[in-house]
């Protein structure tokens, strides 16, 4: 019997090759994000994301003349 | 060479030091209908993601190694590696996650936003951009 890759989704365990895979990405000034998703006759069955922040918290400070 | 005006960058670091430095910290996702942000003092259940599908009621741990940096006038800070569900399959649409601090009573720290996202049976990782005074997740200019 030949292996046949599987990958956990909300519907079990699925063969890879069984289901459509796309990404997208999503660039902004403040992150950089990546979605890859896994379908299966339409449904998505697996979706992860992955996210880089780019901006910063910033608080800036002031020194209040007298 | 003349006077100049400012808060010391000995001061920020030493006000950043005593939040972050040494802190136990959490990281919780909060839904894109709540209205978690820098208003909140304190970490809050309100509009988190459901305790379901592999996420736990108040968030992940924060690998908090670095301590405070200052480079010039600006202090900086950032955790120390990226924060990670595994296996996750989000109760609703997300798009912030609040950075507290449980060692100082559940003091919000930031709330940071990234557009709405769902998570099904996948992984959801946050990558903390470069610790440094321009890009540090959290910086007292």
């Amino acid at each position: 019997m030949q292996d046949e890759p599987l990958i956990f989704t909300s519907r079990g365990n699925l063969p890879i090759a069984s289901l459509q895979y796309a990404t997208r990405w999503e660039e902004t000034p403040t992150y950089t994000k990546f979605v890859e998703t896994y379908s299966l006759n339409g449904e998505v069955v697996r979706e992860s994301a992955h996210v880089l922040g780019k901006k910063p918290l910033l608080s800036e400070s002031i020194a209040q003349p007298m | 060479m003349a006077n100049s005006q400012g808060i010391s960058g000995a001061a920020k670091q030493a006000a950043l030091s005593a939040i972050v430095d040494g802190k136990t910290l959490k990281a919780a996702l909060f839904l894109a209908s709540a209205s978690r942000g820098p208003s909140d003092a304190t970490y809050s259940t309100t509009g988190e993601l459901a305790a379901s599908g592999n996420y736990t009621a108040g968030g992940a741990s924060v690998t908090n190694g670095n301590t405070a940096g200052l480079t010039s006038t600006t202090a900086y800070w950032t955790p120390s590696a990226s924060i990670t569900w595994s296996n996750l399959t989000s109760s609703g649409s997300f798009d912030a996650v609040m950075i507290y601090s449980t060692t100082d009573s559940n003091r919000n720290i930031g709330v940071f936003t990234f557009g709405a996202q769902s998570v099904t049976a996948g992984n959801f990782s946050l990558t903390m951009p470069t610790n440094d005074s321009s890009t540090g997740l959290v910086r007292f200019a």
